[in-house]
């Protein structure tokens, strides 16, 4: 297996008589296409954190002055500015589909006064909600209400 | 066929070694089937577990080819000429294949896999008696059926990222098997696993991999089981903050 767990994973509360060899994890644990995704859904945080930076730009350009505040504007147009946006937007899509997708069906509580509904039912629910906020938040952005 | 097997003898050695046989191997062989041979036939000295050879005690869990495998249930046809195997995983390694699993143990008590029940009164159990004792419905045993299936193979804990990570993480199986008793309908003691639930090292430490269900050879989808406990956890501590007596 050649990679290395943590030293102390799965390790007793108390110690045995006979000494162990360490956990050891597969060398190639990452390479599995289905933990490739998972490592992915992780790392788009990154992208996020530097959207978030941006944001932070932009208010700060606001508070400076509409001068500040034009240059942020202008600076958004730049094509790696856009591409940047195109990737946080596949990042958000990518992790909803993961999360409310494949979670989201499994969290469903059992038990309660609330049926069990089929996977395609909460997934189509959920993933139509989805569609709907996001037309009528473009709606509004486009200034066709309010 | 070419069989590595991972060796280590805690008397002699200080890392696992790998060690190579050339055996024959018939068709309809599972993995389980090839150790066996060498340990029957070639080399004595092998330590392995097993027990059932019908997927039911889950004692012989391995690493096949990097892969957390039941060795009684995989077929030695999906594999090429040679083939890995190694110990579970994330267990220290007693001998050989053999791993220690006293580890899962300590978490597992931690989740009180087991009916609770509140003080019971002389007269409620005379009126339960007369119903039939802790009857339950199909309906009511639909609810917690599949996570009950769990045979406690460990292949979950080798497919974990986190538990490989994380040594205070309680892991997919002792998780599941606790929300098991919280979903049955004679069991009282689900606010009691609740708040273990909500303390360090718990539901909450899941990032959801989803590799525990992935592996899974009863597939008692633990994932959905440790998923299901964070939100049951969650309810529970709301109710505590805005019901009487928290709800109880």
């Amino acid at each position: 297996m050649a990679g290395a767990a943590h030293p102390e994973a799965m390790a007793p509360l108390k110690k045995g008589a006979t000494r162990t060899a360490p956990p050891q994890t597969p060398a190639s644990w990452w390479g599995a296409p289905r933990v490739r995704t998972y490592l992915l859904f992780g790392a788009t945080g990154i992208v996020y954190l530097l959207a978030g930076g941006v944001v932070w730009h932009l208010a700060w350009a606001l508070g400076k002055g509409p001068d500040a505040w034009a240059t942020a504007l202008r600076g958004l147009s730049n094509p790696l500015y856009i591409l940047f946006h195109l990737v946080t937007l596949v990042s958000l899509i990518f992790v909803g589909v993961r999360a409310f997708g494949t979670m989201m069906p499994k969290m469903q509580p059992r038990g309660g006064p609330l049926p069990v509904l089929a996977p395609g039912v909460v997934k189509a629910v959920i993933f139509g909600a989805w569609a709907a906020i996001t037309c009528l938040l473009a709606t509004i952005l486009a200034g066709g209400i309010f | 066929m070419r069989v590595e097997i991972t060796r280590f003898d805690p008397d002699k050695d200080e890392v696992p070694k790998t060690q190579e046989y050339e055996i024959p191997v018939q068709a309809d062989w599972k993995v389980l089937d090839a150790i066996n041979y060498i340990k029957d036939e070639v080399d004595s000295s092998i330590s392995h577990r097993w027990s059932c050879r019908m997927a039911v005690c889950g004692s012989c869990g391995m690493m096949v080819n990097g892969e957390p495998k039941l060795t009684c249930k995989t077929p030695l046809s999906a594999y090429s000429d040679s083939i890995k195997i190694e110990p579970l995983a994330n267990f220290p390694i007693v001998r050989d294949l053999v791993v220690d699993i006293d580890g899962f143990m300590d978490k597992f008590r931690r989740v009180k896999p087991w009916i609770v029940r509140a003080k019971e009164r002389a007269e409620d159990m005379e009126a339960l008696n007369e119903k039939g004792t802790y009857s339950q419905s199909p309906a009511e045993l639909v609810v917690f059926k599949q996570f009950s299936m769990c045979i406690n193979c460990l292949l979950c804990y080798s497919a974990c990222p986190v538990v490989a990570n994380e040594p205070e993480f309680m892991g997919p199986a002792a998780i599941a098997l606790g929300h098991r008793y919280n979903l049955d309908s004679r069991d009282q003691g689900d606010r009691e696993r609740n708040r273990i639930f909500r303390g360090a090292g718990t539901v909450f430490s899941c990032s959801f991999a989803n590799e525990c269900s992935e592996v899974c050879p009863k597939n008692v989808d633990p994932a959905a089981a440790v998923n299901q406990a964070k939100l049951g956890a969650v309810i529970d501590w709301a109710k505590g903050l805005v019901l009487p007596r928290g709800g109880a």
